[in-house]
């Protein structure tokens, strides 16, 4: 890229939902970028506008190379659902595998060479012929990343790239783009500071103006140490005082028997054809005592998870008691489920029904995803009480689907914890969340683990997101 | 074997023809307790057969898959399926004679070796289960006296099947006692508990007989569903291409316009596929389809009588007997067609313009599922299953073609469909032929002219009554209704 990218008094309107005003940026080049600001303030928006996206209302954007290369949840979402919706279509008696990851990534590769490297890399080798929608999302995002590295482009657009990497991927990531930083330039959105490379030169700070619309606040260089200290603080802002609603005392699951462990997996063996994803795991988990799961990509964590759960098909073949059930004994998996709250990135992406966002809270009560049943006053009630700690709530009657992608994983943590479960499973809770926000969840379960009703079972990548009051701690292996 | 409907007097078919009714929730209130601690046992595992399997298991029944020893040896997909989902899986020897109630989820050709085979082997009193019942009804196949034979038949697809019900939902589902095969009248109670077990009591069951499910299907399938979309793909295209529009745009406009119309159907019935158009096209769309009904008619006549007499599951059988002539000289042909050769050109078509520019397949679509509907509403079907049969699944249908225009289709679709959908094809394609050379790329393939913008008032509100008045329309909204929170398919 030779010449600046400039955005001159422009204001972009995505489909009515979403509006960038006035935004004066001047991208020269050898400059990288990062951009940050709170939830909803558009920062994603902004991002995107590079890459096309919206409709331009008023001023001009120029300079814009014509190859360029985005990595981003909504992208990774669009990418997702429209395999699914592969899988959608099938009419009889067919199951669809859907694309492999062989096909993903190098049908329409600039570079296979840098496209073969990084698949080596990035350790996808032995998942080549895996469908890309039986992927972990971890894996998905590893992919994204390499179809937009090798397609060299002129201007690298990175939304949230470090979310749910292990720390030797990121190592890996971080060196490679440092490696390319002479050829080309870089925009990144990163709700965390911390995670930001030493090759950023500037950042943009966005601000929400509206519900709907976000405008550039702040744009500093990096030299400016005052300047850049204070963008800090700002993102700092101090968390409300939390008060955790009560449950619905009429829609209260069966008391469990204390003396009784809430999960016991006997020798607990996942796997795939000869490839064994987890290998006879013992794991107990006694009433509150709050554990932390971590382990890199690809070590079998959601599928673990998956198996207290029920969603894996074979909890049925495995030693496995949880809630006073011995696994299949004709218990059926909404018995199980209604002692669990759950909160994860594949359940957000398979979250796609239109209902409001009162609803979504509702929902938890019926473990549900959509409503289907009648709610009661009182649960409606607590649904509010919800929202007004979220500082959602305005935002009572909207469409879930319409909201950025932080404000869904807040409301959704609501949805999981509407009951005061007797186990609260939070698989990446703080993914995509920016700071504020993230102190807030991280906050309200603390909360949650200083009460006695609720046992945490907490994972996460960041080593930095630790909570006080867990104390357990199991790290899984990568067994393949 | 003989056709088991021809079998019945007058009374008894018509009786049978008009069974449909839509159960009240509170019907479904003892759960899946008919069938707790029961030995279910699957043959299958395809797609329906996995799904259904998966959701059984989920709610407490204890489910396990009897797969043929090939299948278990040379560890086929249908052996993985069943394995690496953790089910059980034995021979037929090994898990028929503990069975309580049998799944047959095999394809249709199979059920006659399959229940042939499975039937010794079944215990004293046990229940057979099919989704489909073609081959009680055409094949007259007879049960043994002692046995319960049931129909539970989800209307989607296997793997929606599974997605409601992790969802907390389900989808809409037939189901049906063989009254013949009832000697212990606990079929209902078993039906009921299946369908529960599947998740489609929340979706909203329907209550019919073997036969409506048999004779509505089959109408359905290879009319409008698959029959029509065949038809419309190739004329449509073919005048395209003579009228000079691109072929590539040709080829996108149709093999993409059907999934992106009829998903217009899906959620709001023909007046909002109608009321997707500017007002003049709307008009157009209208009379264009008045015509079409008119030329159709007695080709849709003709297929509810031979599927109601029984004629085309006999030719179709002696054709399976032949090794499918038929099926594959007609499959090989639509390889050939120029629709089919055409790959969708690399030009983007926005949602709005399939509509604009796709007015003719709008009025195919209409006058196609309209004509179903009322053929088989004429022939004794009752509306609730001839609406499943013909509006309900169109969009399903549609999809397949978006995905790999009509190979993909006709790949998916049962054999019985497929047969079906050719032999449509071959007698609506010349029946058109004079239709269509009136046809103009203002109508398929560039959209009106902006001197085509004038409407008449009266004329406008007389096509929009029309529109909202149609039987069709009356009981779909009805049925919708129950399906409202059904996840957005997009």
């Amino acid at each position: 890229m030779d010449t600046a990218i400039c955005l001159d008094d422009l204001s972009v309107n995505f489909d009515d939902r979403f509006h960038l005003h006035h935004i004066n940026w001047t991208i020269e080049p050898n400059q990288h970028w990062v951009i940050t600001g709170t939830n909803g303030s558009g920062k994603s928006a902004l991002a995107a506008v590079l890459a096309g996206v919206g409709d331009i209302e008023q001023g001009t954007l120029s300079g814009v190379p014509s190859r360029v290369g985005l990595v981003s949840f909504e992208a990774q979402a669009e990418l997702i659902a429209k395999e699914l919706k592969k899988d959608d279509a099938d009419i009889m008696d067919v199951i669809s595998l859907g694309t492999p990851v062989q096909e993903m990534i190098f049908e329409a590769c600039a570079d296979p060479e840098l496209a073969a490297d990084l698949v080596e890399k990035f350790g996808l080798s032995h998942l080549l012929d895996r469908a890309f929608r039986k992927l972990s999302t971890g894996e998905t995002r590893k992919v994204m990343l390499i179809r937009a590295l090798s397609s060299k482009p002129d201007l690298l657009i990175l939304d949230e790239p470090f979310d749910g990497l292990d720390v030797d991927t990121l190592a890996m990531l971080q060196q490679h783009l440092a490696s390319i930083i002479d050829t080309t330039p870089m925009v990144m959105v990163l709700n965390r500071f911390d995670e930001m490379p030493d090759f950023i030169t500037h950042v943009a700070y966005l601000e929400k103006a509206a519900d709907d619309c976000g405008l550039l606040a702040f744009k500093v260089d990096r030299q400016d140490k005052s300047a850049f200290s204070e963008l800090y603080q700002l993102l700092h802002l101090k968390t409300t005082d939390l008060q955790v609603p009560a449950p619905d005392s009429a829609s209260k699951f069966p008391s469990l028997d204390p003396a009784q462990p809430l999960v016991k997996l006997t020798d607990a063996t996942i796997k795939y054809d000869e490839t064994v994803i987890v290998d006879k795991l013992n794991w107990t988990i006694e009433p509150g005592k709050h554990w932390q799961l971590s382990g890199p990509n690809g070590s079998g964590k959601t599928g673990v998870l998956s198996l207290i759960t029920g969603d894996h098909p074979q909890c049925y073949s495995n030693d496995i008691f949880v809630f006073g059930f011995q696994r299949g004994n004709g218990e059926s998996i909404w018995q199980i489920k209604q002692f669990i709250g759950y909160v994860s990135t594949s359940l957000q992406w398979e979250y796609r029904v239109s209902v409001s966002c009162k609803n979504v809270i509702i929902s938890g009560f019926y473990d549900s995803i959509g409503m289907y049943s009648k709610s009661t006053d009182n649960q409606k009630k607590i649904a509010d009480e919800w929202l007004a700690l979220l500082g959602m709530k305005d935002r009572a009657d909207q469409p879930f689907n319409k909201l950025s992608y932080g404000d869904q994983r807040l409301l959704l943590i609501a949805r999981a914890m509407v009951k005061h479960p007797s186990l609260l499973i939070l698989d990446e809770p703080c993914l995509g969340l920016d700071d504020m926000n993230r102190q807030l969840v991280l906050a309200l379960i603390e909360k949650i683990c200083a009460g006695h009703e609720t046992t945490v079972l907490y994972v996460n990548h960041h080593a930095e997101d630790q909570i006080s009051g867990i104390d357990n701690y199991l790290a899984l292996e990568k067994n393949h | 074997m003989a056709n088991y409907f021809n079998t019945l007097p007058l009374r008894e078919q018509l009786a049978q023809l008009a069974k449909c009714r839509f159960m009240d929730s509170s019907e479904f209130s003892d759960g899946v307790e008919a069938l707790k601690g029961k030995k279910l046992v699957v043959i299958g595992c395809g797609a329906q057969g996995l799904n259904q399997g998966l959701n059984l298991r989920d709610s407490g029944l204890d489910v396990s898959y009897a797969l043929r020893p090939e299948a278990i040896e040379q560890k086929r997909q249908s052996w993985k399926n069943a394995t690496e989902n953790g089910f059980v899986v034995g021979t037929y020897e090994d898990l028929i004679p503990t069975a309580d109630v049998v799944l047959n989820l095999t394809p249709d050709k199979q059920h006659t070796p399959v229940v042939k085979a499975v039937m010794p082997l079944m215990k004293e009193g046990a229940c057979l289960s099919y989704s489909h019942g073609f081959n009680i009804v055409e094949e007259g196949m007879q049960i043994r006296d002692d046995l319960t034979v049931i129909m539970v038949a989800p209307k989607c697809p296997g793997s929606e099947v599974r997605a409601e019900y992790v969802r907390g939902f389900g989808v809409p589902t037939l189901i049906a006692v063989h009254e013949d095969n009832d000697p212990k009248g606990e079929g209902l109670a078993l039906a009921k508990a299946y369908a529960v077990g599947t998740g489609g009591h929340k979706a909203g069951v329907l209550m019919s007989s073997f036969i409506a499910e048999v004779k509505s299907d089959l109408m359905g399938e290879q009319t409008i569903l698959c029959g029509m979309l065949q038809t419309g793909s190739i004329l449509c295209f073919d005048k395209m291409v003579e009228e000079g529009v691109d072929a590539g745009y040709a080829s996108r406009l149709i093999q993409y316009g059907w999934e992106t119309i009829t998903e217009a159907l899906k959620y709001g019935g023909v007046t909002n596929m109608l009321d997707r158009l500017s007002n003049p096209a709307k008009i157009k769309a209208f009379d264009l389809a008045e015509e079409l009904k008119v030329i159709m008619r007695p080709l849709y006549n003709k297929h509810q009588d031979d599927i109601i007499d029984g004629t085309f599951s006999r030719v179709m059988m002696e054709d399976w007997a032949n090794d499918d002539k038929n099926l594959l000289q007609w499959r090989a042909d639509t390889a050939e067609t120029n629709f089919e050769k055409t790959p969708a050109g690399d030009v983007e078509i926005s949602e709005q313009e399939f509509f604009d520019n796709g007015i003719l397949m709008v009025a195919m679509v209409k006058a196609g599922v309209e004509l179903a509907f009322e053929t088989m509403t004429a022939a004794g079907i009752i509306a609730e299953s001839a609406y499943y049969e013909s509006l309900h699944e169109t969009p399903l249908i549609a999809n397949t073609i978006a995905r790999k225009k009509l190979y993909e289709m006709n790949a998916t679709i049962s054999d019985t469909a497929e047969y079906g959908c050719y032999l449509y094809n071959h007698a609506c394609l010349p029946l058109l032929a004079d239709f269509m050379k009136d046809i103009k790329t203002d109508v398929i393939g560039k959209g009106l002219s902006s001197d085509d913008n004038g409407v008449d008032n009266a004329r406008l509100i007389e096509v929009n009554t029309a529109l909202r008045s149609h039987p069709v329309e009356a009981i779909g909204s009805v049925l919708r209704g129950h399906m409202a929170d059904m996840k957005k398919i997009v």
